[in-house]
């Protein structure tokens, strides 16, 4: 049995000379909560939509659930669940119609669970979408790939309008209710404090190259901030450290992998090592996106 | 499921047009009532009102029936739906021609309805001689080619007013184009239902038949085709 939910193997998508995704290699295990980061217009929604054969890829191949997404997307798209960046639905139709609509779509489709996301998310189903706000348009997105019993979920950028206590509920029912069920949940987005709250796994992207993937805790754990004082002190970056801020005698090094060696070697080179400290998600993805540029 | 949603998207012109067809006849019958114009012009009246009905009611079912999901931007929740693209395709088409089909039965039942009341031989028109079974059949192979039309080229055009304005262009259009070939190198081209070169009539029908349904498989590649 394939342990991945979706792999990709230098994934292209150009539109017109211009590369959308430049190669990237996904690995998605199943049951994981994977967080797709990445800048507007980094190339996420493409993938997005090559995953689930929405566009075709350029060159490169990707599975899901082991099937090919060019060859096989009706057996992929039984199992998978998504919900759009562009959150546009039938206006005329009411919640409680595009439940109905869409029911017929899915032989695991649970009314218990549409009863439940209904209450929990408060929607108001007797009314027609185009009459919704913004946050009750999204929140009929997410209880209509929530109800369908989907193995996988592919949200791209689920909480856009969603309030924050609404933002809490969605990051608590993906967390508690999908993993209970071991699926495995794909989410994109650029808010990186939703991705750090519930995410085991999380991918970077920008300008469409997959610039880091892992587990998170060890994402977190391979990037430092050293702060040293002392004098001429190196101020180069490399592949081991990513930036370097000079304040003074100050130098903040943002440094990835064996953080430790390298603050031994400023103490030999007569530097006093005042911190190594750990970096947020957002930190590491700052740096991450900047040196790219 | 899409059925339902392409029947709830079409149910109040369907609606509309399918009274109208009820009633054009006896309402004119009741309006003509005392004189002699069902008995003369009857048949003729039926013909063209049959005639005019169903060709309004397939360029308005071709350009509202169609997939709207590009213009609307709704193509991204469609088709990540389990179904091929070719399925939403020909389910939105068959709902329409269901409908257009509907309208036709009704509109010809209360015509021959209307016209057997006043007459034993309801088809016949002292002035115009018998309507012909080929009269009606040629009047639904062009609702069809009409449809079929609209129907691709509103898919094509991704808007409904710009399929039907670019399908009333070619219906309407055509025919003038046609007779400015014929007046210019004395060149006759076909137009539905016309018969074809010297094909008999049923083999012509069938080639419109088919030409009409190639439409909406044009409409098919194309759809399946676009990214999205």
């Amino acid at each position: 049995m394939n342990e991945l939910a979706i792999a990709s193997n230098d994934l292209v998508k150009t539109y017109g000379g211009i590369r959308a995704v430049g190669g990237i290699n996904l690995t998605v295990p199943r049951g994981a909560i994977y967080g797709f980061l990445g800048r507007n217009g980094a190339g996420k929604t493409t993938t997005v939509k090559m995953l689930l054969g929405l566009t075709r890829p350029t060159a490169g191949a990707a599975h899901v659930f082991g099937m090919d997404v060019s060859a096989e997307r009706m057996s992929i798209l039984r199992r998978t669940a998504f919900v759009s960046e562009k959150k546009t639905l039938y206006p005329l139709l009411t919640a409680s119609e595009l439940v109905r609509f869409s029911r017929g779509f899915y032989p695991m489709w649970s009314d218990s669970a549409v009863e439940k996301y209904a209450r929990l998310l408060e929607i108001p189903m007797k009314q027609r979408f185009e009459k919704l706000s913004n946050g009750n348009q999204t929140k009929v997105w997410l209880l209509l790939a929530l109800s369908q019993g989907a193995d996988l979920l592919i949200l791209d950028e689920p909480t856009t309008a969603l309030d924050p206590v609404s933002v809490d509920q969605l990051l608590h029912v993906l967390a508690e209710d999908g993993q209970d069920r071991g699926c495995t949940i794909f989410f994109s987005s650029h808010q990186l404090e939703e991705v750090e709250r519930i995410a085991e796994y999380a991918g970077v992207i920008d300008r469409g190259k997959l610039l880091m993937e892992s587990r998170l805790d060890d994402i977190k754990s391979e990037f430092r901030l050293i702060t040293a004082a002392g004098n001429s002190l190196p101020a180069q970056t490399s592949t081991q450290v990513l930036s370097v801020a000079v304040e003074g005698n100050f130098y903040r090094y943002v440094v990835t992998q064996d953080a430790e060696s390298f603050a031994a070697g400023l103490s030999q080179n007569g530097a006093s090592i005042t911190n190594i400290a750990p970096l947020s998600l957002r930190e590491i993805f700052l740096q991450l996106v900047r040196k790219e540029q | 499921m899409y059925f339902w949603k392409c029947w709830r998207d079409t149910r109040s012109f369907f609606v509309v047009f399918l009274i109208i067809a009820a009633i054009v006849m006896p309402v004119a019958a009741v309006v003509g009532l005392g004189t002699h114009l069902v008995e003369d012009f009857g048949t003729s009246a039926f013909t063209d009102t049959f005639d005019l009905i169903l060709t309004v009611v397939a360029l308005g079912l071709g350009a509202i029936g169609a997939i709207h999901e590009f213009a609307d931007k709704t193509a991204q929740f469609l088709f990540t739906k389990p179904r091929s693209r070719a399925y939403f395709v020909w389910v939105g088409w068959a709902v329409g021609f269901a409908e257009l089909l509907a309208i036709a039965i009704v509109n010809f039942l209360a015509g021959w309805a209307t016209l057997s009341h006043y007459s034993k031989n309801p088809f016949h028109s002292t002035l115009n001689g018998s309507m012909r079974a080929q009269n009606i059949l040629n009047a639904l192979i062009f609702c069809l080619w009409a449809y079929c039309l609209t129907y691709a080229l509103t898919v094509l055009r991704r808007n409904g007013l710009k399929g039907l304005g670019a399908s009333m262009g070619i219906l309407f259009g055509f025919p003038l184009f046609a007779v400015a070939i014929r007046w210019r190198w004395h060149i006759d081209l076909p137009f539905p239902p016309d018969p074809i070169g010297s094909l008999p009539l049923a083999m012509s029908s069938i080639i419109w038949i088919l030409v009409a349904m190639f439409f909406v498989l044009a409409a098919q590649l194309v759809v399946e085709r676009t990214e999205i």
